[in-house]
């Protein structure tokens, strides 16, 4: 599969504050999931994918057009990405269709028959084809964040980054937007918190922590990393990352020494984030 | 029923192809008929019913256009333009701006006890910077959907320009109106013009290179200063005379080449323009 996007060295800084250490990765067709705590960068490295922010070094490429070269070469590689940031102030005057029509516009649809098509298509993909003329102001929060996620989708861009972007969905619609996600053609870049979306979405993990990409594989591979080491038993294993009573009054243990009579079961996408965050923690020094 | 409607004359009415009387016989039977009622339904294309609702949709989901729009629609303006300034609530807060300032400049000027000299003074010192304080408001610092706008392949320059000529739009009468409205400043009531050119163009100069709120603290002081300075000389009648304000237009054509050679630079040098 080919490239479509590529970091190499890429770095941010604010000021004395790093927040995206040199990072190297590719990215080819398919989701990948974004996972990493509050702070650790996410949202700094989705955005500087998606050219909104320059990065401090490195170089970023974006369907072969490196974005750090010239003005130019950004222009080419925006006509291929769509962005959804984590939090828009969305102008509640407009409709749900002027809002994407604006955005729309601001894409470089000049034509507007072609345009209104357009914002129909997406209003329909995200459930909201009977919403395009409701003030942003009288939808509920699910059906707001499913107008910008709308907004990422007009052109069908080959890339797609997308911050949290089921924050605020309910079950039901977090299930229907993992089935758009899915069927998509190009590359998607997913950012998220919700690790059950990692394990029923993502052909491939990144997890960042610090600033610094900890893992890079296959979910299967993420799973690999806890095998054996997730457990239930009467009682919490001994130094676990965490243990938390379950609803059958077994206790389940991530990491750390196994009580007795304790049994070992197939471990979670989150239980193996939570093992590598620790890792990452006693690697740095931190308890 | 004595009769119905048979196939050759569907085919003619489905095909428009009936007299209006002859059409008007059809309609009158079939709104009688249950059977030729049930013909009429296998008879009408089965896309018809999805086409029509299709552009049903069409109509009530394509953004109502206020009516400003529609009126710089009727004089020429570009349609993606008028949607690139349709997120107008981003306006609200430059035109804010622009109307807030001429009511404390009017105020200032009008209310405070001051003498015709310190009068002509506060003015000329506040006046010009109406504009200049609306279009930093309009720059996309201030845009709430900056930040949807940033990775889109839209031209930023051609977005700031337009935002600015909408924030002008509301502070250059806004503006206008203190000098009409004080007492006694009719006299200088279109002097501030050819400063705020010059000022304003200035400012968006500065944007290339700083951000929205130091360059327009930049060119409020630098404008300030020399209203103060002149001032303290004697009055500020000096900056109305017509060869100031011929030097205040120059300036302003300079900067306006200014600001095309920047922008080009920024483009050539890989800038966010």
């Amino acid at each position: 599969m080919s490239v479509v996007a590529t970091f190499e060295q890429v770095s941010k800084r604010y000021g004395g504050t790093t927040a995206v250490r040199p990072t190297s990765f590719d990215l080819r067709p398919g989701v990948v999931g974004l996972l990493g705590p509050n702070g650790a960068g996410k949202t700094t490295l989705l955005r500087l994918l998606s050219t909104a922010l320059p990065p401090s070094t490195g170089r970023i490429v974006i369907a072969g057009f490196d974005v750090t070269a010239s003005h130019v070469n950004r222009v080419e590689a925006r006509r291929r990405l769509g962005y959804c940031p984590q939090e828009v102030t969305l102008p509640r005057g407009m409709t749900a269709s002027g809002f994407l029509d604006y955005v729309a516009v601001l894409k470089e649809w000049k034509d507007a028959a072609a345009r209104h098509a357009e914002v129909r298509r997406v209003l329909d993909l995200v459930d909201l084809g009977d919403r395009g003329a409701t003030r942003l102001s009288r939808l509920s929060g699910g059906q707001r964040r499913r107008v910008v996620i709308a907004q990422a989708l007009i052109g069908a861009p080959e890339l797609l980054v997308l911050d949290e972007p089921t924050t605020g969905l309910d079950p039901e619609q977090r299930a229907s937007l993992r089935g758009l996600l899915s069927g998509l053609a190009g590359t998607v870049l997913i950012s998220t918190h919700q690790t059950e979306d990692v394990s029923a979405l993502c052909d491939r993990v990144l997890v960042i922590d610090a600033g610094a990409i900890r893992f890079d594989g296959t979910v299967t591979e993420l799973l690999a990393t806890a095998a054996g080491r997730v457990h239930l038993g009467p009682s919490a294993s001994t130094g676990a990352v965490q243990t938390w009573k379950t609803g059958t009054g077994l206790v389940r243990s991530v990491g750390g020494q196994p009580a007795p009579d304790s049994c070992v079961v197939d471990p979670s996408v989150e239980d193996a984030y939570l093992l590598l965050r620790s890792e990452g923690r006693t690697r740095q020094g931190v308890t | 029923m004595s009769w119905h409607v048979d196939d050759q004359v569907w085919q003619a009415y489905v095909g428009g192809r009936l007299d209006a009387a002859a059409e008007a016989s059809v309609d009158t039977h079939v709104a009688r008929c249950a059977e030729c009622r049930a013909t009429a339904r296998r008879n009408a294309p089965a896309a018809t019913a999805e086409r029509v609702w299709a552009d049903v949709r069409a109509t009530i989901t394509v953004p109502a256009p206020s009516a400003p729009v529609r009126l710089l629609r009727r004089l020429g303006a570009r349609d993606d333009d008028l949607v690139a300034l349709s997120g107008a609530d981003s306006l609200l807060v430059p035109w804010a701006v622009a109307v807030g300032f001429a009511v404390a400049c009017a105020c200032l000027v009008g209310l405070a006890g001051l003498g015709p000299v310190n009068q002509h003074t506060v003015f000329l010192a506040a006046a010009p910077l109406g504009p200049v304080l609306a279009i930093v408001a309009a720059y996309d610092a201030l845009d709430p959907l900056r930040e949807l706008a940033a990775p889109t392949p839209y031209s930023k320059l051609r977005l700031a320009l337009l935002r600015a000529c909408a924030a002008l739009a509301v502070a250059l009468p806004s503006t206008a109106a203190i000098g009409l409205v004080v007492p006694a400043m009719e006299d200088l009531a279109w002097v501030w013009l050819a400063p705020s050119f010059g000022l304003t163009l200035g400012a968006l100069v500065l944007l290339t290179w700083w951000d929205a709120k130091v360059a327009g603290a930049m060119v409020c002081a630098l404008w300030t200063g020399l209203v103060v300075v002149v001032r303290t000389n004697g009055t500020v009648d000096p900056l109305t005379e017509p060869l100031a304000q011929a030097g205040f237009v120059a300036a302003g054509l300079v900067l306006a080449g200014a600001l095309v050679l920047r922008t080009s630079t920024l483009r050539l040098q890989g800038g966010e323009l």
